[in-house]
């Protein structure tokens, strides 16, 4: 805390000092690069749903059909806007609170342009029809080597940082994130592994086949979703939330048991995509028994996050950046309850290969990744460029179209994927099958429908946070402009 | 001796091996947060770091487009 | 060791999360590669054809995975409606695997043989015109398109690295030979990989133009073999059960 002191200190000096203090304009970019992949990914989210809903919407174009253009989708949100959102928020999260500069400046400014290059190449090659074929790692393999460069160079930018740090206890904050570094490099790499056809030639082929390939995928498909899209994200929640709400966390203990636990359990769930398939059934067995711990540590870390408010309710009365932070480990809470419950072989058996599996992903997606998001970026965007945000007006409409576009989205997936698992498996009195499988397909005609409405409102709502956003950022730079013109005012009649 | 090391090194009880290295580990981690009160509450101290790092004049009230208006 | 140390030493911090991270991992994926019965003895499942494997390119780079399974699960239902549940011997030479995680579209694991080349060809083109309710989209190009099949030796070599039993030399041959017999072992042999894809192609004329090869070929050669390979009427019903 001596430390604290004298960084404290220094802080009247103002925004010239922090800047200098901190490399903030690194973080500038990445927040905006997450602004706008959020809008461009989840419009293309929108056009997919739109798409299964009213199929002539593929237009017989090669590049945009459904099947081309999902992997654009995912990646859009996945990498493009959770991807930067986290770059932005760890680079931030690092630098407050060890109290140093960022290490290597032209690094930083490396993994930025690097990662983006990476996501762009990605989705133009995606609708060029070059793509792995792995769920969530379809980038090719020449992209691939581009993306653990720039991630090489991240590891390294995040450590050297640490290894500055004027504070003796490295935040709790930073080993989220650093976890996620570490487990989304190895994934990676050993999801990765690939022969290609020829150096020049784009496409390769999987080391691994079949049985072996499918759970190498689906250990990289369920991790990505627990280091990228929960841990990396935790790490957002332990700096955000204490931050917005003025209050320090709850149990600094229980963080720790937090960390260990999830960091643990989740690296052996991944075989629960892969339950009543060809993998041998101790896997299966396994993965579903750990899925179950796994809810232990999810919902200690959701009342960690949400016990920080005890005694200060009324800030959601008045706050509407805390009600997303809050929201969010709401759906938190709830995504994780339902996931446990889905990894049981009985209920998979349902589930499995239908749209609850959608909705479930998305609940997650939308209602954790996205709205911790929204509500870290609305805390940081304003205090970097040292201005009040646009309107507080308008966070509140942004959170009321995402939160109906989100539960519009979840229960329409929940009575499609319930209703079709139901149907598929009905019997009439003859013991034949009761539906065709075309039957089941008409049936999900209106839960589309209304899954693709949700997504517009969510849609709706990004692109209101992207005008805030732009219009705080304007302040900001024109104020920026201001500064520096009394600054040389002053020097002149000095 | 030997034969338990038969036993932890035989591919077919990795998972057995494993879950009791991990779940010893982990009740060690348990063990040790709570086990010592003085312990227990310098780890407390630490839920203070995002805190510490003031940045009270980047709050609404003292932000700077406002405060260069009230100056002038 | 003290916990306190761990934090405030990052690369302590840095090993120990590697470690725990990693046996999660190990222990579940290492074994499948080792445990004899991951993949169960069966007759008849062998290597694509230079066509077929086109066609699962195609099949890849269209993303059908996305909307089709290829993965049928041991129920009555999916018995009734696909057939047999999937083998893990069956995906042996699938790299990738497209087991799929979703079915918008139904399940593809047997679809070989269900349907005429000429009903294929029609579905891919205009899914509605064969079955109004489908949401699925037209694939028209492929049967525009030709098939590039200039580096089909190029990829049957890479694919030969990565365990497919293609053939290289008279000694490969040979054994192809005896494990899958000599008409399949000559469609298993690189150095004639153009000509017997060529060949395959207007033998069979599966887009019902015999003039070009075109990439309609090539998927429908893959969707017609898909699930046909193992013949289950050679197993007694409980077999396959031993494996689970």
């Amino acid at each position: 805390m001596s430390q604290a002191a004298t960084t404290a200190g220094a802080a009247p000096a103002a925004s010239v000092a922090t800047s200098e203090q901190y490399n903030y304009a690194i973080i500038k970019r990445f927040a905006i690069a997450a602004v706008l992949w959020g809008v461009f990914g989840m419009a293309a989210g929108v056009w997919i749903a739109s798409q299964l809903a009213f199929p002539f919407l593929n237009f017989d174009i090669a590049q945009i059909t459904f099947g081309r253009f999902r992997p654009v989708h995912t990646t859009a949100v996945i990498f493009g806007f959770g991807g930067n959102a986290l770059f932005a928020t760890s680079y931030y999260v690092v630098q407050r609170t060890c109290q140093a500069r960022l290490w290597s400046d032209s690094m930083a400014s490396f993994t930025f342009y690097g990662w983006n290059l990476a996501l762009v190449l990605g989705v133009i090659t995606y609708m060029m029809g070059i793509t792995q074929g792995r769920e969530y790692a379809e980038f090719n393999w020449q992209i691939d080597l581009i993306i653990l460069v720039v991630w090489v160079a991240y590891f390294m930018v995040f450590l050297m940082t640490l290894l500055r740090r004027n504070q003796p206890h490295i935040y709790v904050a930073n080993w989220f994130f650093m976890s996620f570094i570490l487990a989304t490099a190895l994934l990676h790499v050993f999801n990765n592994i690939q022969v290609p056809v020829g150096l020049f030639h784009p496409h390769s082929y999987s080391i691994f086949s079949g049985v072996q390939d499918a759970m190498t995928q689906w250990w990289y498909g369920h991790n990505a979703v627990g280091f990228f899209l929960t841990a990396a994200f935790l790490g957002m929640m332990y700096y955000f939330v204490p931050k917005q709400a003025g209050r320090p966390i709850y149990s600094y203990k229980l963080s720790i048991i937090h960390f260990w636990a999830l960091v643990f359990l989740y690296m052996w769930v991944g075989a629960h995509h892969l339950h009543w398939t060809a993998l041998p059934d101790w896997v299966s067995t396994l993965a579903a028994t750990f899925s179950i711990l796994l809810l232990l540590p999810s919902w200690g870390g959701m009342i960690n996050g949400i016990m920080t408010l005890s005694g200060a309710w009324d800030k959601l009365r008045t706050d509407p950046i805390m009600l997303f932070l809050i929201t969010a480990l709401a759906f938190y809470g709830m995504s994780t309850f339902e996931g446990p419950m889905m990894s049981l072989k009985s209920v998979n058996a349902l589930s499995h290969y239908t749209d609850w599996t959608v909705g479930h992903v998305h609940s997650g997606a939308l209602g954790w990744v996205a709205m911790i998001t929204f509500g870290s970026l609305y805390h940081l965007m304003p205090r970097l460029w040292n201005v009040n945000l646009y309107s507080l007006k308008l966070v509140y409409v942004h959170f009321f179209l995402a939160t109906i576009g989100i539960v519009l989205y979840i229960t329409a997936m929940w009575v499609a994927g319930i209703g079709q698992g139901l149907m598929l498996r009905a019997f009439d009195q003859y013991g034949n099958l009761a539906y065709t499988f075309t039957e089941s397909v008409v049936f999900l005609h209106k839960p589309y429908v209304v899954r693709a409405i949700g997504g517009g409102f969510f849609l709706a709502g990004m692109l209101i946070m992207a005008f805030n956003i732009a219009m705080t950022v304007r302040t900001g730079i024109k104020a920026e402009a201001r500064e520096a013109q009394a600054a040389s005012a002053e020097a002149r009649t000095a | 001796m030997m034969g338990l090391w038969e036993w932890i090194t035989d591919m077919g009880n990795s998972k057995i091996v494993a879950l009791l290295l991990f779940m010893g580990t982990f009740i060690g981690v348990v063990i040790f947060l709570f086990s010592n009160r003085r312990r227990a509450q310098k780890f407390e101290t630490y839920r203070y770091i995002p805190l510490d790092d003031d940045d009270s004049h980047r709050e609404p009230v003292a932000r700077r487009d406002k405060t260069k208006s009230d100056e002038q | 060791m003290k916990h306190e140390s761990v934090e405030t030493n990052a690369g302590l911090l840095i090993i120990l999360t590697l470690a725990v991270i990693s046996v999660g991992g190990l222990v579940e994926i290492v074994p499948l590669f080792y445990i004899d019965d991951t993949i169960e003895e069966v007759d008849g499942v062998r290597p694509y054809t230079p066509l077929e494997q086109r066609g699962r390119d195609i099949y890849v780079r269209e993303g059908c995975y996305t909307c089709h399974s290829q993965m049928v699960r041991p129920f009555r239902d999916e018995m009734l409606r696909y057939g047999h549940y999937s083998l893990a011997a069956e995906s042996q030479y699938d790299h990738p695997f497209q087991w799929g995680s979703k079915r918008t579209g139904p399940d593809l694991a047997r679809v070989g043989g269900k349907y005429s080349n000429e009903w294929q060809v029609q579905h891919l083109i205009d899914p509605q015109s064969l079955v109004p309710e489908s949401i699925m989209p037209g694939y028209p190009w492929l049967a525009e398109t030709p098939l590039d099949y200039s580096d089909i030796d190029r990829r049957m070599i890479a694919l030969k690295r990565v365990g497919v039993p293609y053939s290289l030399t008279d000694e490969e041959y040979e054994a192809n030979v005896e494990k899958f017999g000599e008409e399949h072992a000559r469609m298993f042999d690189i150095r004639d990989a153009e000509d017997n894809l060529i060949a395959q192609a207007q033998a069979e004329n599966f887009d019902g133009n015999p003039g070009t090869i075109t990439e309609m070929d090539a998927i429908v050669a893959y969707l017609q073999v898909l699930g046909t390979m193992v013949d289950f009427s050679e197993y007694d019903d409980g077999h396959f059960a031993e494996f689970r």
